[in-house]
């Protein structure tokens, strides 16, 4: 399990986070919502231990995070950015293998074959001689997701279980991919892992989500299941957006359609 | 069958050929970058043995090996002797430390800044290092006798090392924020530091006596020429001692590409990464810069031209640079000195009359992919 305890961040002195409490328990997807600017980066930051709260305190598998080795931590969890911008001309391949020697593991060609698999489970199968610079956002973005894939390759190990903190995944993606994406968090948690991810599309985050925690202006809103979480009342008071919830017949999920927002 | 072995041998190259083709395709260029360390390796022994046995005056290799022998005319061969091994051997070896030290700078401060245009001599970093060593030159009796007491003739490439870390530091502090790091700042605030370090040394000449400029002119010269064993022995520990934790480094330089953070969610240790490369950088490129003075360029042409053919991978376009780094300037040098024969060109002259116009071209063609 990832729990965080009272997470308050303070960056250039202005207080980003307050207090923010969330467990994100291994077989489980746990989304993070919220408005632009409410803190859901900053909370998936403190999350992967990139970034050190000024109070509170993240664990993984019940050690503090602060006590992992950079490497150590490479073996527990895996990160996907928003977007990733480089400057030398790498391979598709060649940038899926960084994945692979994360944590201090060797990258043998016998890897090979984790890279390919990783560009098949995100769609990219053929894609590996091409170069990263040259492909379009999505697909840089899906490349990036299999070189997490290959540094997480197991959603366990030892009985200890691995973890996925994704920021937007789907974000620049079309709808086919980003239903493969949610599709592959989805299975990474039924095989035994955990999945973080903030999430912009309320719709599909009701449809993949086990847990929505809805942030506004650096506070938890609400957390719980999409349906006890997602309702008018929650769109209005935090995306302050009058529109209504509706639920989709005969599978108790919830969805959102803007053309019902009142202006 | 008598010639089934060379017949496997001949089947054997087009296969391994084909494999280096296949792999390639599918963006795996790791064999193909072997392939050309090992061709790199016998271009450099090439390149080296060249250079020993080429000059303005002609002196034969055969001739000392005869003397070394005890069979050739002692008279004779005492000249060839000198020339060879007190004149050209010195100055090829020199010209590979500081060609292979000049490039991986290169590489390892591209990395860091992840930026392909970051080189030391553009940046300021052999600014920096000149004001050290000019520093200790002039003030170096009065100021820092207890320095030159201590550290013999270790302390001109020592002085030049604190002042290009002391550049590097400043010039990371002020081009990265948050893990970003700005290329339009980088190169704006190199050219400052530059000229503040060179403004700073200008007033150093100028309070400098007649003695001490006269070390600084042959100082200052910007080449090769003034190589000898001293030299050797007094930068080689530092220019080898720098480059010898930079294999360590490929790694974590590759992983940064994708950014700080990312190399941090990969489990490299970030901040010691950047510890060790900027001290790498600043050791190599002082202690180039104490024994041949400023030459640019180097840093950015062989790097650019390895990963077009091999790719960025750092644990292939380190070692390949420092190789590609040394048969160049060496190469350089032949050059220099037989253009104008007897007389002879300063390296920095050739190198910047390539390099200049090779780093328009990859500022031109690369513009959009570097934020510029």
């Amino acid at each position: 399990m990832i729990r965080a305890s009272d997470i308050s961040v303070r960056l250039a002195g202005r207080q980003v986070l307050h207090g923010v409490s969330f467990e994100a328990v291994p077989g489980a997807m746990t989304a993070i919502v919220g408005p632009n600017g409410s803190g859901k980066t900053t909370t998936l930051k403190v999350a992967s231990g990139e970034l050190v709260p000024s109070a509170g305190k993240v664990t993984i598998n019940g050690r503090d995070i602060a006590s992992f080795k950079p490497w150590e931590l490479a073996l527990k969890r895996g990160v996907l950015p928003q977007s990733t911008v480089i400057s030398f001309p790498f391979t598709v391949r060649e940038i899926v293998r960084l994945g692979l020697s994360a944590g201090g593991s060797a990258d043998t060609p016998s890897h090979d074959g984790v890279a390919d698999e990783a560009l098949e489970a995100v769609d990219l199968a053929g894609f590996s001689g091409r170069f990263y610079q040259e492909l379009s956002g999505g697909e840089q973005q899906r490349v990036q997701l299999a070189r997490v894939l290959c540094q997480i390759s197991a959603p366990a190990t030892d009985g200890e279980p691995r973890y996925l903190l994704l920021d937007e995944p789907v974000s620049s993606l079309d709808i086919r991919h980003q239903l493969t994406i949610m599709r592959l968090a989805r299975q990474f948690c039924t095989e035994g892992g955990g999945v973080i991810a903030v999430m912009h599309d309320l719709n599909l985050t009701a449809m993949f989500a086990d847990q929505i925690v809805m942030m506004k202006a650096g506070r938890i809103r609400a957390r719980g299941a999409p349906r006890d979480v997602l309702t008018d009342e929650t769109m209005e008071a935090v995306f302050g957006c009058r529109m209504r919830v509706s639920v989709a017949p005969g599978r108790d999920m919830p969805f959102v359609l803007p053309q019902s927002a009142a202006v | 069958m008598p010639h089934s072995e060379a017949m496997e041998g001949a089947m054997r190259a087009p296969s391994f050929a084909a494999r280096i083709a296949r792999e390639w395709r599918g963006g795996n260029r790791a064999g193909l970058a072997r392939l050309v360390i090992g061709v790199l390796v016998v271009l450099a022994a090439a390149t080296f043995a060249t250079s020993i046995m080429t000059g303005a005056a002609d002196a034969s290799l055969a001739n000392v090996f005869r003397w070394l022998a005890g069979e050739a005319d002692e008279a004779l061969s005492a000249r060839d002797r000198i020339i060879i091994l007190d004149i050209r051997l010195p100055r090829a070896v020199l010209g590979m430390l500081v060609g292979a030290s000049l490039a991986v700078s290169g590489v390892v401060m591209q990395g860091l800044f992840r930026n392909p245009l970051a080189d030391p001599g553009l940046v300021g970093v052999s600014a920096g290092a000149s004001l050290g060593a000019v520093l200790l030159i002039v003030l170096g009796a009065a100021a820092f006798a207890p320095l030159f007491a201590l550290f013999g003739f270790y302390a001109l490439p020592l002085g030049a090392f604190l002042g290009g870390l002391a550049t590097t530091l400043l010039l990371y502090r002020i081009a990265t924020r948050g893990g970003q790091t700005s290329v339009a700042t980088m190169l704006l605030a190199g050219i400052a530091l530059g000229a503040l370090a060179g403004a700073v040394t200008g007033v150093l000449v100028f309070l400098a006596d007649d003695q001490q400029l006269r070390d600084l002119t042959f100082w200052g010269l910007g080449s090769l020429a003034g190589a000898n064993w001293t030299k050797i022995a007094s930068a080689g520990p530092i220019i080898l001692l720098s480059l010898a934790v930079v294999p360590f480094l490929a790694r974590g330089l590759n992983a940064i590409t994708l950014g700080e953070a990312a190399a941090f969610h990969m489990g490299i240790p970030v901040q010691r990464l950047k510890n060790i490369a900027i001290f790498s950088v600043a050791g190599a490129t002082g202690a180039s810069v104490a024994v041949s003075g400023g030459i640019g360029f180097v840093g950015i042409i062989v790097p650019h031209l390895l990963r077009l053919v091999i790719g960025p991978d750092h644990r292939y376009l380190l070692p390949a640079s420092a190789l590609l780094g040394g048969t160049m300037l060496i190469f350089a040098d032949m050059l220099a000195r037989t253009i104008v024969s007897p007389a002879e060109l300063p390296i920095g002259i050739i190198t910047a009359f390539v390099g200049a116009p090779f780093f328009l071209w990859v500022l031109l063609r690369g513009r959009s992919n570097m934020g510029l």
